[in-house]
């Protein structure tokens, strides 16, 4: 960790660049960021308000801050795993603490999160201006537990994906099946009473998206104890990640 | 034995490494290329041959029992074939891989050069990459920006700096990347292969600056083929052969022997001949091929 931090003006470094080459070659970059989660909502919102019924009250808030927080740990998660190859070419000629790739990787994952918060608020304003409340000053909190669980999730996921290649395919597959185990687009009262309903409810990523959506679409601070369960939850997932990284950092350059 | 009062100049970064403790200290080490036999690149596969029992490996020791110990001011140049471990053993000293076994323990500032060029984004300008190369290879944001327009000087890059990275030559890079890894007096330079490349007149300004670093007591490595810059520059000479030091000693001496088996070895080819010539069983045991050979010294052995 303290390599870490001594290694920080690098950290920046790499997420202004990854900022600037993915948003210099696009005019479009910002709008783009900003407009796809909005239009993957639009899909739920038509898809749910037609074929299968449930009552959310402004289902489009409710979708809008569940796709963000999912596409905020997917996107993170996959591009963790391709930082380590990306920059296979500096990881075996120059001696840099491999952790500075998947963690600048996180970071510039949360400066698209507030660049597509941007809409939401405007969705907000648009639909449900009671919304905007002192709660949301409590967001920046969420966000750290929810970068700190995913920045977990990369640490021990990155060095598999050097060692065999498949992992990225089979992290796509396990993805997807936890974004339809975890409430971003649905209640969870609608497994409610099925057998496999625990699944749901002792799902790590849904107290963690729980914690970013009450300051959202409830206008409250999360209860304490979901607060406690979601922190824990992360700085479990930091723990094994980092732990499971250090240990495969020395065999990374064998493998890169 | 100096007396207190006498120790009034500062020590510069080098200087301050105390004369008495090597710069580097290899000892028993040892580095083991796993090679699986049955290519196993996917946990599918892993898992099949961990369920069938047959998970066998092929164990390729790139290097073997090296001692090694560099002292402060020393130009150690290493030598040796293709696939002799030259450069395995050079990022194992800048600290890119660690050693199976033994241990390798290196003191104070190192500027590891294993290529040059490494670490640029060709989407970012020179200028960027100054500033991203820099940080890679530990600098903080404040000692760069002191040392920018040094480095874009000495690059001889002009207004160049400020054009995306993809519009270079290589040569361009290759000035950058010294210019960059250069601007600041290293405790210890690692320099694998790369003076090959740029012009003769940049070759020169880095001869300059490795004689001021060398004056300032920067301790050196350099991994080359070109014999005559070992002769002309180095003041100990390490052969290595299929993974084991060879020879050690004064460079004179180190690659008359080399040399002497050069030599031998392209008898037993039959001089003159190519890569695609049927080489010796034992020739191909060592890695050796006339290829390999006819590129190591660019002057004929007399």
């Amino acid at each position: 960790m303290m390599t870490l931090f001594r290694y920080r003006d690098l950290i920046w470094t790499l997420v202004a660049r990854d900022l600037k080459v993915r948003y210099r070659r696009s005019v479009l970059g910002f709008v783009w960021t900003m407009l796809q989660p909005l239009l993957t909502m639009m899909v739920f919102y038509l898809v749910f308000s037609s074929l299968f019924r449930f009552d959310v009250r402004n289902y489009p808030v409710y979708a809008l801050a569940g796709i963000l927080f999912w596409n905020f740990f997917q996107q993170s998660i996959i591009a963790s795993m391709n930082s380590l190859y990306g920059n296979a070419g500096i990881l075996k000629k120059v001696p840099v603490p491999m952790m500075v790739f998947p963690v600048a990787t996180v970071i510039s994952g949360i400066v698209n999160l507030l660049f597509a918060l941007v809409p939401l608020f405007g969705l907000l304003l648009a639909t449900e201006p009671r919304l905007i409340s002192p709660a949301l000053l409590f967001l920046p909190i969420s966000i750290v537990i929810a970068a700190l669980f995913t920045l977990g999730a990369g640490l021990l996921l990155s060095p598999l994906a050097v060692f065999f290649h498949d992992v990225r395919e089979l992290v796509g597959v396990g993805l997807t099946l936890l974004f339809y185990m975890t409430p971003c687009f649905y209640p969870l009262s609608i497994v409610e009473g099925r057998w496999f309903y625990f699944l749901f409810e002792y799902n790590p990523t849904r107290s963690i998206l729980e914690v970013f959506r009450d300051p959202i679409y409830f206008a409250k601070i999360p209860p304490l104890v979901h607060l406690g369960v979601s922190m824990l939850v992360a700085l479990i997932a930091l723990a094994i990640g980092a732990w499971v990284f250090r240990r495969a950092a020395d065999r990374i350059p064998f493998y890169i | 034995m100096s007396s207190p009062s006498t120790a009034v100049a500062e020590p510069s970064s080098a200087a301050a490494i105390d004369r008495g403790e090597p710069v580097i200290d290899v000892a028993g080490l040892a580095l083991c290329y796993r090679l699986s036999k049955q290519r196993v690149g996917s946990l599918k596969e892993w898992m099949i041959h961990l369920v069938k029992g047959n998970l066998v490996h092929e164990d390729l020791w790139a290097l073997q029992d090296i001692d090694l110990r560099v002292w402060p001011g020393e130009i150690v140049g290493l030598i040796g074939a293709n696939g002799a471990g030259k450069s395995t053993l050079s990022k194992i000293v800048a600290g890119v891989m660690k050693p199976t076994r033994g241990t390798c323990r290196v003191r104070g500032r190192v500027a590891p050069i294993l290529e040059l060029g490494t670490g640029f984004d060709h989407e970012l300008t020179g200028l960027e990459n100054i500033h991203l190369n820099a940080m890679l290879l530990g600098r903080s944001k404040r000692e760069i920006v002191t040392r920018v327009d040094e480095i874009i000087e000495f690059s001889g890059l002009g207004h160049f700096i400020h054009t995306p990275m993809r519009n270079y030559s290589t040569g361009m890079m290759a000035r950058l990347g010294f210019a960059i890894a250069t601007s600041w007096v290293p405790d210890l330079l690692i320099l694998d292969e790369v003076l090959a490349v740029g012009d003769a007149r940049f070759l020169a300004r880095c001869h300059t600056r490795l004689d001021r670093f060398r004056s300032q007591g920067t301790t050196t490595l350099l991994v080359s083929h070109n014999l005559r810059e070992i002769e002309q520059r180095c003041t100990r000479c390490l052969w290595l052969d299929g993974g084991r030091i060879r020879a050690q000693g004064a460079p004179d001496d180190v690659l008359a022997a080399y040399r002497a088996s050069v030599a031998n070895a392209k008898r037993a080819i039959g001089i003159g001949a190519h890569a695609d010539a049927p080489a010796p069983p034992d020739g191909a045991i060592e890695g050796l091929t006339a290829a390999d050979l006819a590129h190591d010294d660019p002057s004929p052995p007399r």
